[in-house]
């Protein structure tokens, strides 16, 4: 048998079975062997339950944070336009663009923003004014960022949560190779067995009628 | 995962009865991860496709709209009422951005159907009926 060895998150691997003989010496064998395999089973399939939840989790919270990175961004990008015609505009400002003129740039944007669940509002910011976002960091705690710091900070957080759903599936990948590899192990043990008996059987050392004979993985 | 199934005597015979070497464990490994990948891939892909669909629908619309008229235009949570080029500018961008994606899952889930297809064609010659690969 190899050594244990654990992927990178400390998930033990299940050694290859070279030979079936390695693990079982004769019929009485059998059975706690398949046991102590089916257990392993379950062990990773409850480990393989947990990263899944943590997965999907995760998978669910990534749109949420785009999001929110991508309403900082656009603030950040009207702020510009409206910084840049400003020190352009004073140069030539042969006419005032009033807000909400529909051409060109305005001091305000109107926006409807969700209220409640089905209840929407509407509002008119002004960018150029907007220094600072407020970012909710759980629990019940939120922080007033600078717009770049919030950028910064959102897109810190997008990355550090893709690290960790990229790690989670590979958890899986991982855990879903011992249980094929396990799968695997106890189907050939099976096959071992009824070889085994089979061959027993036609030197009359057993007697008992055809036991349930199962396939190969 | 698998399910236990008693063989016919007459699959039986057609069943090599090769012992499972460490090579054969890897590549039915690298099988059951690749089509576990390859399923989850399809998903994704047929989510984005659905999506550049939505955005290009959205497109034949604007098209349509009125020039004065402000569009309200979906970031985040809120709608931003922003005039009809900004708009057309920030569609053309989310789909352009969406489009290499869908490329990007496309190349990824060909590469793995090929990988696939010869781990099967592999494993097939070596246990015959003695092993399942379709699910």
């Amino acid at each position: 048998m190899e050594t244990t060895s654990t992927n990178p998150r400390g998930i033990p691997t299940f050694p290859f079975m070279s030979n079936v003989t390695d693990y079982v010496k004769s019929i009485e064998d059998v059975e706690p062997t398949l046991q102590r395999f089916q257990e392993m089973v379950s062990k990773y399939t409850f480990m393989q339950q947990n990263v899944d939840r943590r997965a999907a989790g995760l998978k669910e919270k990534l749109p949420d944070m785009k999001r929110t990175l991508e309403v900082v961004k656009f603030l950040k990008k009207k702020r510009k336009d409206i910084t840049d015609r400003d020190a352009s505009g004073s140069l030539d400002d042969g006419e005032d663009l009033d807000a909400g003129s529909g051409h060109g740039l305005s001091d305000e944007i109107e926006t409807t923003y969700s209220l409640q669940d089905t209840l929407y509002a509407k509002a008119k910011i002004k960018p150029a004014s907007i220094d600072e976002v407020y970012l909710w960091l759980g629990a019940n705690v939120m922080v007033a960022y600078p717009l770049d710091e919030a950028e910064d900070l959102l897109r810190t957080k997008l990355d550090k949560a893709k690290e960790s759903l990229a790690a989670a599936e590979e958890d899986l990948e991982f855990l879903r190779i011992q249980i094929t590899t396990l799968e695997v192990a106890i189907a050939r043990v099976h096959n071992w067995d009824v070889g085994e008996k089979r061959k027993l059987r036609a030197q009359g050392k057993l007697k008992d009628p055809l036991p349930d004979e199962k396939d190969k993985a | 995962m698998l399910i236990p199934r008693q063989l016919s005597k007459e699959e039986e015979s057609e069943a090599t009865d090769a012992e499972v070497t460490k090579e054969d464990q890897d590549k039915i490994n690298a099988f059951s991860k690749l089509h576990n990948r390859s399923k989850a891939l399809e998903e994704e892909l047929a989510t984005k496709q659905k999506d550049k669909e939505d955005l290009e629908e959205v497109s034949t619309e604007l098209e349509l709209a009125d020039e004065d008229e402000l569009i309200p235009y979906k970031i985040g949570e809120s709608f931003m009422h922003v005039p009809l080029s900004e708009a057309q500018e920030l569609l053309a961008s989310a789909t352009t951005e969406l489009e290499s994606e869908v490329t990007s899952l496309e190349d990824e889930l060909s590469t793995i159907r090929d990988e696939i297809g010869t781990l099967k064609a592999h494993l097939y010659a070596r246990f015959g009926k003695g092993i399942n690969l379709e699910a």
